[in-house]
């Protein structure tokens, strides 16, 4: 006789046995009390919903799907996703126009490059703020990221795809809507750091939006549609050109990785350990003595590392960190891990301002305390909110090693 | 009845606090009748307490017991409609698997036809889209008109009925003595164990509703009733694996039956025959979790992995009427006895044998039979007078009527109360607190719960309220509610040794079942128990209840 | 990635062995799947209350002599026990976590059920009580935050008052913690503590108390104040002016989660790496069967290689042990655990008697090595709640089984 000889449910809430701690550590908590905290909103619910979904609570949506409850439970219960898929399965309300415009970060994206002098005059227009708060309900307080007048995609194409050709090695590269439409500077980065430890960089068949505030948003059709044309142009690099697929940023990572399979129900499981943040890649590269990195000698700099929550899930902060301490001149303190508070699209929203500037309040604090250069961090929201809420700017760590590197000396290494 | 009558005199004096008891108590007190209810314990703590909740829909019996399946097929029907916040319409399912013979299935649907019950014979693939834990190897399926019920909350609806009709109920009291003036029984002596104090009361009929306990009751009447002590034992999951009730489709045997109940879901029975001394007495073996699990699997594979949170065992009330060892196929059929025709014993009847369906045609019985003694013309109308709670069913529309943003807790609180909910102080942040996370009982509820439905202490708390009975079953709200109760009872002492109690209440039927995530918990509880509070053994041990 | 030491599990053990690894220059990793124990902490650390005999310990340092050979005390010897008992006072202090006690003379507790247990170890938030039965003062008032369930005031009361002192309940009502209120589950210490924390909050609580009092001599709190930094707790005691008792309150203990904190980012001032909700997964050995690296879910096909190995994973709550119907095994590793055959000798029927399962846990037959298959693992340490061979609760020793063990398994990498 076997039986329950393992009894690791699917239902992974029965591993939760009450003891509270994901509430201590639940940012939302301390400063939304409309919020009932990841224990009751996701294992206690839970139990309740499966009776019937009457018991569904709106006060879910407070929820910024940070994971940091999973990070700290003692017992392996994904609790951010049973609160996330709750709110996929009873919320019936359908998403609001401004979720919409939000959620849509690639259409909106696509639209806004085209006209990137005038939208990013127009929506920093104080008329124009006001309208999106009255009207839409995005906090006016908010500044929306610029957008790029080229897309990455389109610079990458003209100027560097076919040199990619002539390296030994090669990745793939998820850039993801950040570095496509509001910051190609990053993805050019990524590409001359890769190129200098001698692994060509190449787009992917067809990349779409990793879906992330299309989920948060409850609009997971589309996110689906996403995930499916992301999977298949991943499966491509993997599976038939034997290219790994590395990011920038961390959200984008972990919706790969996670997400899909955890809160899409779509199975990723022959590619997951093939996608990443370049920083691991690198790291591991590195670790193993496959490259080389030559540093700038007089390259110094006071660096602020900011651990985001997707990060501290994944918990890769370590290789982000490890290769920062490699640049010789980098002083690096890693920041006391706290959310930032703006989740993605959750701090755009007029309801979550306040909620969103509290939670980020003690980070914000130690970073002007410390006094440092600049702040480094692997997540495209992170820095918004921190350039947002405090004096200094934020750098990828990839941005940070193209900064630090001699470019030259570490291809001439690799070579 | 008009003229006055001292404190200790009634009309009729019932004998057991189960439903039968409190089922008779309100039908009683519906028709004029002054009534007095007396039960050693609590309410709902005997067999009552102790079975799967199941609303048969009678196709159990229909093959072998045509009369018990047509009487749980009515009553099945009119629980729907009085007892709307006790019920959950949730359908069954009698499912063949390939190692049962398919053949049984048409003799089923027959019989169940034969008897007034709707089986309907569905295609297996639909039958898994219906509930789809159910095994997908099954062969073939039936739909039938089952359901879960309340059996706490239904027993507390029909006391709350007798005492709004006038009924007095007295708990912790247990009657030592009939008084008896030669032939005939006049009134009981009862011990207090909260006052500790004895006292009389007088009624010119004293019904008998101890269930298996009745045969000592009939004793003190100098009357004899054998009965058959069949020991049943159950497990309860942590949460609903399936919201259909399921069913094995083959002679009534062990572990067939699955049925969702409020947040759990639990399988039994198991049968087997316990001698009347231990009947006080029941725990279960390890022996009856492995068979209950082998064959819980084969009905949903997905009990396989899931967390066990206790284990439990009641004993059937059946009355012996052949020598039958597994107890089965006897029959449930409900026994009314009149003791001044059998027995020569007046003023004293005795009602059992039945089973949780059918309580309510029981206590009809057993009124009927006091009325036509006391002379009294009044008839019945507990078929179709809704029980307290059960006005309305809708939890969204209560709710609407008295909080502006309802949220979990208020609506888990209609969910347990029904229409109720509304007379429950919910109304700021202290009452809404929570006592019990894991089913979202709030301080408002314990308070009305302490105020309004006789509780003593945690135990009963937990049979009104569901504080306890979940996934922790009682780690913290324990605690909490204990604090609440030695506000109400001003009594530090009682209430510290009543947390004792309970927390071991709690552990017996854990430790059947006490393994992977079961025994994480309750290291946990020890270390909170035992460790942090640093509390050490009771002074008495309450017997342990579902 | 390569380290000195890998230590798995980050509650008390781990972090104390971390920290004196690193703090000797070594370069150490905690592997922790989540946070731990430390969370339902009583406020004190227990060292041996009692004998397995039921007889009352006054002496933990001599009455160590007298425990069975498979206690952990007794594979270290009375010596190392009462070296490291005294080495640990220092050692906390270092980490800026005041303690006081000592292990040649139990001092006791409070506990949130008002009874009273010895205690080696308490932290800066409690009054350790010379005696069982100290009276606390003449007269005592004893405030609750209006509304929190988790401190029962007339449990303390009624316990108080058997030693003659005269109690009355109060409770504060704070305009901000109001707010909490918003929420049914909102009112736990650490949601308190949160509030409390504020500049001018815990001012005005400490204000409204010292109002209450009228001819009380001693107050007695919740101890929910300090999340983060203990300092409030000295200036709520200063403004109230009159001696202030704190008492630990149900779970979560805030003084517990911020000795928690405390410890970490001491580890991690000291240069450690803290791998927090992360499981290790896997080992693989050498030939000599010891253990040449470890793989995790979170760093995939990054092993981690180290030198030494320590488990801290503690016993089946943190999954360090698992039970399953019919057996007990130790996940990671599958070293070699002592436990009863067949689960019907785990249990005692009642909840209050000693239970069999939690003297389960690992044998180490050679110092505090782990053995795997009876073969004794060089490089691969068991220390804290996963040791077997003591019914901790019982005994009231599970702080002590885990700071010392920790202390001397860092030493015994340390000498190699």
């Amino acid at each position: 006789m076997n039986m329950q000889e393992k009894n690791i449910s699917a239902n992974n809430f029965e591993q939760c046995i009450k003891c509270t701690v994901c509430t201590v550590y639940c940012p939302v908590v301390p400063v939304n009390p409309l919020y009932p905290g990841p224990k009751q909103a996701g294992p206690d619910g839970e139990r309740l919903r499966l009776k019937k979904g009457i018991y569904f609570d709106d006060t879910l949506k407070y929820c910024m799907n940070c994971k940091r409850c999973e990070v700290a439970c003692p017992s392996g219960v994904r609790i951010g996703d049973i609160i996330q898929a709750a709110r996929l399965k009873y919320n019936t309300q359908p998403p609001k126009l401004r979720d919409m415009i939000l959620a849509s970060t690639d259409l909106m994206g696509s639209i806004a490059t085209k006209a990137a002098p005038i939208v990013n005059m127009t929506v920093g227009m104080k008329p124009v703020k006001a309208a999106m708060d009255g009207v839409l309900g995005i906090d006016k307080h908010r500044t929306f990221p610029k957008y790029s007048s080229r897309t990455f995609e389109k610079w990458f194409n003209k100027n560097v795809k076919a040199f990619q050709e002539s390296f030994n090695r090669h990745v793939s590269f998820f850039h993801g809507c950040f570095v496509n439409y509001n910051y190609p500077q990053l993805g050019k980065d990524l590409v001359s750091v890769m190129n200098s430890i001698g692994y060509g960089v190449h787009l992917l068949d067809k990349e779409k939006c990793c879906g992330v505030a299309l989920i948060s948003n409850g609009m997971t059709d589309r996110a689906r549609k996403n995930a499916a044309i992301n999977l298949e142009s991943i499966r491509k690099s993997v599976n038939e050109r034997q290219m790994p697929v590395i990011g920038t940023s961390s959200t984008c990572s972990f919706t790969l990785r996670d997400e899909y399979p955890h809160l899409l129900g779509i199975n990723n499981e022959d590619v997951r350990d093939y996608i990443e943040l370049a920083s691991r890649f690198i790291y591991r590269i590195v670790d193993e003595g496959k490259v080389k990195l030559v540093f700038k000698k007089d390259y110094k700099a006071r660096i602020a590392y900011h651990t985001p929550c997707h990060m501290e899930k994944l918990g890769w902060g370590i290789f982000s960190t490890e290769l920062l301490r490699m640049i010789p001149g980098a002083e690096v303190t890693v920041l006391e891990s706290n959310c930032c508070g703006i989740a993605g699209t959750y701090g755009f929203k007029k309801e979550n301002y306040h909620v969103s500037q509290a939670i980020g309040k003690p980070l914000f604090e130690q970073i002007n305390k410390l006094r440092p250069d600049f702040v480094a961090c692997d997540c495209e929201t992170c820095k918004w909110q921190i350039e947002m809420s405090t004096e200094y700017a934020v750098k990828n760590p990839i941005s940070v090693l193209a900064e630090a590197l001699d470019l030259v000396a570490t291809s001439e290494a690799n070579k | 009845m008009a003229q006055a009558r001292r404190d200790n005199e009634f009309d009729v004096i019932i004998v057991g606090g189960g439903i039968t008891g409190a089922g008779t108590a309100r039908d009683c007190a519906m028709r004029g009748l002054r009534v007095l209810l007396i039960e050693r314990h609590d309410l709902a703590t005997g067999a009552t307490g102790r079975n799967h909740g199941l609303l048969h829909s009678g196709a159990r019996y229909a093959v072998t017991d045509r009369e018990s399946a047509e009487e749980c097929i009515r009553e099945n029907m009119i629980l729907r409609k009085i007892a709307r916040h006790c019920v959950e319409e949730t359908e069954g399912l009698f499912i063949t698997l390939p190692e049962d013979d398919l053949g049984y299935q048409a003799k089923f649907v027959e019989s169940c036809l034969a008897a007034g019950i709707n089986a309907e014979v569905i295609d297996p693939k639909d039958a898994l889209r219906m509930e789809p834990s159910a095994n997908p190897e099954l062969i073939g399926a039936v739909k039938v008109p089952d359901g879960a019920v309340d059996p706490f909350r239904l027993t507390s609806a029909n006391v709350i009925d007798a005492k709004l009709h006038g009924a007095k109920v007295l708990v912790y009291s247990e009657v030592t003595k009939l008084i008896k003036e030669g032939d005939t029984i006049t009134g009981v002596e009862v011990y207090n164990a909260i006052t500790k104090e004895s006292a009389k009361y007088y009624a010119p009929i004293t019904v008998n509703a101890g269930g298996i306990w009745g045969q000592r009751i009939a004793e003190m009447a100098g009357a004899r009733i054998n009965m058959f002590p069949a020991k049943g034992a159950l497990l309860i999951f942590g949460h609903r694996v399936n919201n259909v009730v399921l069913n094995r489709c083959r002679k009534p045997a062990n572990a067939d039956i699955l049925v969702p109940g409020d947040t759990i879901c639990l399988i039994g029975t198991t049968s087997s025959r316990v001698p009347f001394g231990e009947v006080d007495n029941m725990y279960v073996t390890a022996d009856e979790v492995d068979l209950l699990l082998q064959e819980g699997e084969k009905l949903a594979p997905s009990l396989a992995t899931t967390r066990i949170l206790r284990a439990y065992a009641g004993v059937r009330p059946l009355v012996a009427t052949d020598d039958d060892p597994s107890g089965r196929n006897i029959s449930r059929g409900i026994v009314l006895l009149d003791h001044e025709t059998r027995d020569g014993i007046k003023g004293f009847i005795s009602i059992t044998g039945g089973k949780l369906m059918t309580y309510r045609l029981m206590a009809e019985w057993a009124t009927d039979l006091v009325c036509k003694k006391l002379n009294i013309g009044k008839a019945c109308r507990t078929m179709d007078t809704p029980l307290p709670g059960s006005e309305n069913e809708n939890i969204e529309e209560i709710s609407k009527q008295t909080w502006a943003k309802p949220g979990t807790p208020h609506k888990a609180t209609i969910g347990r109360h029904g229409a109720r909910a509304l007379n429950i102080g919910l109304k700021d942040g202290y009452d809404t607190s929570l006592v019990c996370e894991c089913e979202e009982v709030s301080v408002g509820e314990v308070k009305y719960a302490i105020e309004e439905l006789d509780v003593h202490n945690l135990v009963d708390l937990r049979r009104r309220t569901r504080v306890g009975m979940g996934t922790c079953q009682g780690e913290l709200c324990a605690c909490r509610a204990a604090g609440m109760l030695a506000d109400a009872h001003q009594c530090t002492e009682r209430t510290k040794n009543d947390l004792k109690n309970f927390i071991n209440e709690r552990w017996k039927g854990m430790y059947p079942v006490c393994w992977s995530d079961t025994l994480r918990e309750s290291e946990y509880s020890q270390w909170i128990y035992s460790g942090v509070c640093g509390l050490e053994g009771p002074e008495t041990h309450n017997e342990d209840n579902k | 990635m390569k380290f000195d030491t890998i230590i798995i599990g980050g509650g008390l053990s781990g972090l104390v062995c971390g920290i004196k690894l690193q703090k000797a220059g070594q370069k150490c990793a905690i592997v922790s799947a989540g946070q731990s124990a430390m969370h339902f902490s009583s406020g004190t650390f227990d060292l041996l209350g009692r004998l397995p005999d039921g007889t009352a310990v006054e002496n933990p340092s001599e009455a160590a002599g007298r425990l069975d050979k498979g206690h952990p005390y007794s594979i270290l010897g009375t010596e190392a026990v009462l070296k490291y008992a005294d080495e640990a006072k220092d050692f906390f202090a270092e980490c800026g976590i005041s303690v006081s006690g000592d292990a040649r003379k139990n001092s006791w507790r409070i506990t949130p059920a008002g009874e009273r247990k010895p205690a080696w170890l308490t932290l800066g938030d409690f009054t350790p009580l010379a005696s069982k039965d100290e009276k606390i003062g003449n007269r005592a008032l004893i405030v609750n935050i209006l509304g929190y369930l988790d401190f029962n005031t007339k449990f303390l009361a009624d316990s108080f008052e058997k030693q003659g002192t005269e109690c009355r309940i109060a409770a504060v009502r704070l305009d901000e913690m109001e707010r909490l209120r918003k929420n049914p589950s909102e009112m736990r210490a650490t949601n308190i503590a949160r509030v409390m924390d504020r500049d001018g909050i815990w001012e005005k609580a400490a204000l409204q108390i010292k109002e209450l009092i009228r001819e009380e001599d001693v107050v007695v709190l919740p101890a929910v104040f300090g999340l983060k930094d203990a300092s409030v707790v000295d200036k709520i005691r200063e403004t109230i002016g009159v001696r202030t008792i704190f008492a630990a309150t149900m779970p979560p203990s805030v003084p517990g989660i911020r000795t928690q904190m405390a410890l970490r980012s001491e580890f991690e001032k000291a240069g450690g790496r803290f791998f927090l909700g992360d499981t290790v997964t896997g080992s693989e050995c050498r030939e000599n069967g010891e253990i040449e690296s470890v793989g995790t879910v979170n760093f995939g096909d990054i092993r981690l290689h180290a030198d030494n190995f320590v488990l801290a994973s503690g016993s089946f709550f943190s999954k360090g042990m698992i039970a399953s119907p019919s057996k007990i095994y130790e996940p990671i590793f599958g070293i070699d655990l002592n436990y009863a055959e067949g689960r019907g000798n785990w249990f005692d029927g009642c909840f209050w008697n000693r239970q069999n399962y939690i003297s389960f846990g690992a044998c180490t037959k050679d110092g505090l090595h782990a053995s795997i298959n009876g073969n004794t693992i060089g490089n691969l340490y068991v220390i804290g709640s996963l040791l077997g061979g003591s019914n901790t609760l019982y005994e009231g020793c599970g702080g002590g089984i885990a700071i010392i063990t920790a202390m001397a398994a860092a030493d015994s990498i340390l000498n190699k």
